[in-house]
C-alpha cells in the first residue's frame, strides 16, 4: 500500500502522534493514483517561483490555466519531510519541509501550512480557510505574494505548499532595527502598493491583515506577503479601504517602530482610532507625514487610495504621492530594483532567519466521524 | 514627538466633517469587516490583552536574541531607543477574527434583534451604565434602542458564582444592575490550579459598572475572572452575534434606503449602482430640532441634502411666512450645489410643528472626490437641469 511506504519516508521530529498517525485519506477517498501522484510531485520538484514575473493581467486572467495552485488528490503529509517549525498560528503551524526520499544535497525546500480541522471549526474559521485556499489559488504568480504550489488534505489536516522565503519575517528586522530609515520604508511601501493594487484591482480582493508580521522576504530580499486567511472577495471595491488605512499605519511603524495607535487595552487602542489623531516625530519628512495622514484618515471616504481626483483612481493616486516620487514602478514589479535588505541565507534550507517555536503540543481532541460528516464538504476545494 | 504639521495649513484630519462623528458605526458599516486585527499579543502570558486591569510592563524588544546583528544600512541614525512607550509590547501581533456575518439580503429580511422586556426604569439605567462606553456612545438612537432591548437579565442567585473565567472563549458582555462582583486577574494569562488560581484581586464592580466589552468585538481570551460578592445579583447580558448584526443590519438597511432615495434624484440617475452606492456609503447625517434652518437662502450652496426623517418647510424672503413648499421623507434638496456656487434660493427649515428632523447630505467636495465633478456625470446623458432642482420644481 502506498501510504505505508511514504509513511516510512516520514519524519517527525518531535513524534507529534497528530502527524504520526493520520497518513490516512479522506472518508470519500479515491485510491491514490501513483503515476499522476509521481508527476505532482516531479511538478514540485521543479517548481520555481523567482523566476521573471508574469504581468498582473496575466496572473489574473484565469487561475485555472495556470499549473500553480492546483489542488492535489494525491498528496499526503507522508510524502514530505517536515524539518523545522517556522511559524504558528492560533490554528495553524507552518513547517519547513522537503519531499521524501530523495538525497537531501540540494533538495528544494518549502513551507508547509498545516491547519488542523477541529480547530478551524472550533475558532468558527471555516469561511475564512475557504477563502484563504482560494484566494491563495487565485493569485499565485504574483512576484510579491507567496506561492501557493498545491493544496492538500487528509482525515485532520488541511495542507498548503508554499514557496519558501528563507529571509524571514521582515518584522524580525524591523524589530531588530527598531525603524527602517525612509528609502528602506519607501522601498517595502511600493512594493506593498504593488500588490494592493494588484489584489484591489485586478482581483477584488481585500487582504485586511496587513502588518510586517504577515510580511517575508525571499532570498533577494523580496517581499512576500503571506497569510490570506482574512483575505477576502469584495463586490464593488467595497471594502477595499481597510487596506489603505493599514498601509498608513504600516509605514509610519516602518518609520517609527511602533503603530501610531498603541495601549494595553485594545478597547483604549480604538479609542485613539476613532480620534484620529496620529503624533508624528520632528525628524519625519513632510512627504511622509503627507502620505500616512492622507491614509489614516478615519472617514473612508476621504482617505487615499479610496478616493479618486482627476479621473485619477485611488491606487494611481497612492502612487503618484510625493513620497514615491523615486520609485520607477514598472522596473520595482518586475524585480529589477535591489533590495535594501539581503537576507543572510547559508543554503537553501537554512531557516536560521525565523525564530525557534516550540513543539505542536499533543491534540487533545479528535476530528470525529460525527464533525467529518458534518464539515467535510466544506473542505472539499481542498 | 510633535503634532502633525500639515503641508497647507489643515492637518491630515481638517478636512474631516464634524457633522458625524466619526463613528464606531463606521467599523460595522462595512458589512465585511469581520476581522480585527488585535494590536496585542495574545501569546504573551503577561500581557493580559483586553484586560483594563492588566498593567504589567513588558518591554519586551529582544524578542529574537542569538541573532547575529542584521546588516546596519537600512537602519536610520540617530538614538535607537527613543519614543518608545514603556509597555509597548514589541513580540508578535495575533490576528482576531469574529466569526463571518454577512448583511442581511432582501431575500431573508426576516431577522429581528431580539427583543426582551424593560421597564423604563430599568431602560434608563442600562442607557446610563453603558453611554460612556465608546462602542455604544457612538451608536445612532435607532441602534442604542435595538441594542439595549437584546440585552438579556441574567440573575446571579448566589455569592461566589464566577460569571467569566480568565482565559476563556468571549462571547458576552455584561452590566451589573445589582449586586457587586470581584475582578481576579491571574498574571499566567488564565486560571491555574490551586487556592489563589484566580490570581490577584484588581478591582470591584458595582451597580452601573459592565465588563467584558472586548467580546462584543472579537472572541478574545477573557481578561480576568469575575466573581458574584453577593447572595443575589442582577447582570443584564449580551452576545456578539447579536451585536454586531444588529449594527450590521442597521446600517445595511440604511445603505440601502439611502440608495433608493438617491435613485429618485434625476440629477444622480446615470450613475451606475457602484458610484450610487459609494455616494451612500459617504453620507452624513444631521438631525435639526423644529424649527433650525437647514439652509439658508442667499448662502453659498456647498452640500445637497436628502430627508431621512420628519418634514421640512421652503420659505422665500419675497413670500415672508408662507410656506411655499413642504418636503418629506426621501425628498431631496441643495443638488444643485454640487453643480455650480450659486447661492441658496431659498430656505428650508424643520417644520415648526414637527418632530426631529434628521437629514443625509453630502458636500460637493465630497462627492466629487468620490466621483469626479458633476458635470461629466451629467454629460453622461445630457441633464439639462430643467430649471430646478428639489424634488419639485426649483425652490432651494
Amino acid at each position: 500500500m502506498a501510504t505505508a511506504k511514504f509513511k516510512s519516508h516520514f519524519h517527525a521530529p518531535h513524534g507529534h502522534k497528530l502527524f504520526r498517525t493520520n497518513s490516512s485519506n479522506l472518508a470519500n477517498d479515491k485510491p491514490i493514483d501513483e503515476e499522476q501522484k509521481q508527476k505532482e510531485k516531479n511538478f514540485i520538484a521543479c517548481f520555481e517561483c523567482n523566476g521573471p514575473p508574469l504581468s498582473p493581467s496575466q496572473i489574473a486572467e484565469n487561475p485555472r490555466s495556470k499549473e500553480v495552485g492546483v489542488a492535489s488528490k494525491q498528496l499526503r503529509v507522508g510524502d514530505f519531510e517536515l524539518i523545522k517549525t517556522i511559524g504558528t498560528g492560533t490554528f495553524a503551524r507552518v513547517w519547513l519541509s522537503r519531499l521524501a526520499g530523495s538525497p537531501k544535497e540540494g533538495q528544494k525546500v518549502f513551507a508547509l501550512k498545516i491547519l488542523r480541522k477541529v480547530d478551524i471549526i472550533r475558532l468558527k474559521q471555516v469561511e475564512h480557510i475557504k477563502n484563504e485556499r482560494n484566494t491563495l489559488s487565485a493569485v499565485a504568480g504574483h512576484p510579491f505574494i507567496t506561492t501557493m504550489i498545491t493544496s492538500f488534505s487528509d482525515r485532520d489536516c488541511l495542507y498548503m505548499l508554499l514557496d519558501y522565503c528563507p529571509g524571514g519575517e521582515v518584522f524580525t528586522y524591523l524589530r531588530r532595527a527598531r525603524r527602517f530609515d525612509e528609502d528602506t520604508s519607501r522601498f517595502y511601501g511600493a512594493e506593498i502598493v504593488l500588490i494592493l493594487e494588484f489584489l484591489h484591482d485586478m482581483k477584488g480582493i481585500a487582504y485586511r491583515d496587513l502588518k510586517p508580521e504577515n510580511i517575508l522576504l525571499d532570498s533577494e530580499g523580496h517581499l512576500k506577503l503571506v497569510d490570506f486567511g482574512f483575505a477576502k472577495e469584495i463586490s464593488n471595491r467595497h471594502g477595499t479601504a481597510v487596506d489603505w488605512w493599514a498601509f498608513g499605519i504600516l509605514i509610519y511603524e516602518f518609520l517609527v517602530g511602533q503603530p501610531p495607535f498603541w495601549n494595553q487595552n485594545p478597547m483604549k487602542i480604538y479609542e485613539l482610532i476613532i480620534e484620529g489623531k496620529v503624533k508624528y516625530p520632528q525628524w519625519m519628512s513632510s512627504n511622509a507625514r503627507d502620505l500616512i495622514g492622507s491614509l489614516c484618515t478615519v472617514n473612508p471616504s476621504q482617505r487615499l487610495g479610496n478616493i479618486s481626483s482627476g479621473g485619477v483612481n485611488g491606487t494611481a493616486l497612492v502612487k503618484s504621492h510625493p513620497f514615491f516620487e523615486t520609485i520607477d514602478w514598472d522596473a520595482l514589479y518586475h524585480r529589477r530594483i535591489k533590495s535594501p535588505i539581503i537576507p543572510k541565507v547559508k543554503h537553501a534550507a537554512d531557516a536560521s532567519n525565523f525564530d525557534n517555536y516550540d513543539p505542536p503540543s499533543e491534540s487533545q481532541s479528535g476530528y470525529s466521524k460525527d464533525m467529518a460528516q458534518k464539515y467535510d464538504h466544506e473542505f472539499k476545494d481542498f | 514627538m510633535a503634532e502633525s504639521t500639515f503641508p497647507g495649513g489643515s492637518g491630515p484630519f481638517g478636512g474631516f466633517n464634524s457633522g458625524r462623528s466619526p463613528s464606531m458605526a463606521n467599523v460595522h458599516e462595512d458589512e465585511e469587516s469581520d476581522t480585527i486585527t488585535s494590536p496585542t499579543n495574545t501569546a504573551s502570558a503577561a500581557a493580559a490583552p483586553g484586560s483594563p486591569f492588566a498593567n504589567s510592563s513588558n518591554f519586551s524588544f529582544n524578542a529574537s536574541s542569538g541573532h547575529s546583528q542584521p546588516p546596519s544600512a537600512f537602519r536610520p541614525p540617530g538614538p535607537d531607543d527613543q519614543g518608545f512607550p514603556n509597555n509597548y509590547n514589541m513580540t508578535r501581533r495575533t490576528s482576531v477574527s469574529a466569526e463571518s456575518l454577512t448583511p442581511t439580503h432582501h431575500q431573508d429580511s426576516n431577522w429581528k434583534a431580539p427583543y426582551h422586556q424593560k421597564t423604563e426604569d430599568q431602560l434608563s439605567r442600562l442607557r446610563a451604565s453603558v453611554s460612556s462606553n465608546f462602542l455604544f456612545s457612538h451608536l445612532d438612537d435607532d441602534s442604542a434602542n435595538l441594542v439595549l432591548g437584546a440585552l438579556v437579565e441574567k440573575p446571579i442567585p448566589a455569592k461566589d458564582i464566577k460569571v467569566i473565567t480568565q482565559g476563556d472563549a468571549g462571547d458576552y458582555f455584561y452590566v451589573v444592575e445589582r449586586g457587586a462582583f470581584d475582578i481576579y486577574v491571574n498574571p499566567a494569562g488564565h486560571v491555574t490550579p490551586g487556592p489563589d488560581g484566580m490570581g490577584q484581586k484588581v478591582n470591584t464592580i458595582g451597580p452601573g459598572g459592565s465588563f467584558g466589552e472586548l467580546a462584543l468585538m472579537y472572541n478574545a481570551p477573557r481578561a480576568a475572572t469575575v466573581v458574584s460578592t453577593e447572595k443575589e445579583s442582577t447582570l443584564w447580558s449580551l452576545d456578539r452575534v447579536t451585536f454586531r448584526r444588529i449594527l450590521m443590519d442597521s446600517a445595511f438597511q440604511r445603505r440601502r434606503m439611502y440608495e433608493s432615495f438617491l435613485e429618485e434624484v434625476p440629477l444622480l440617475s446615470t450613475l451606475t449602482l457602484y458610484e450610487r452606492s459609494k455616494i451612500a456609503d459617504a453620507l452624513d447625517t444631521q438631525k435639526f430640532l423644529p424649527g433650525a434652518t437647514i439652509i439658508r437662502e442667499g448662502d453659498p450652496g456647498e452640500a445637497f441634502f436628502i430627508l431621512e426623517s420628519g418634514e421640512a418647510e421652503v420659505y422665500k424672503s419675497d413670500s415672508g411666512d408662507t410656506v411655499v413648499k413642504r418636503y418629506k421623507k426621501g425628498d431631496y434638496f441643495g443638488e444643485l450645489a454640487l453643480l455650480d456656487d450659486k447661492p441658496r434660493a431659498a430656505s428650508v427649515v424643520a417644520a415648526k410643528h414637527g418632530g426631529e428632523v434628521k437629514v443625509a447630505y453630502l458636500g460637493k467636495q465630497g462627492f466629487q472626490r468620490l466621483l469626479g465633478p458633476v458635470e461629466g456625470i451629467m454629460r453622461r446623458n445630457d441633464y439639462s437641469g430643467g430649471g430646478g432642482e428639489g424634488s419639485a420644481p426649483a425652490t432651494t
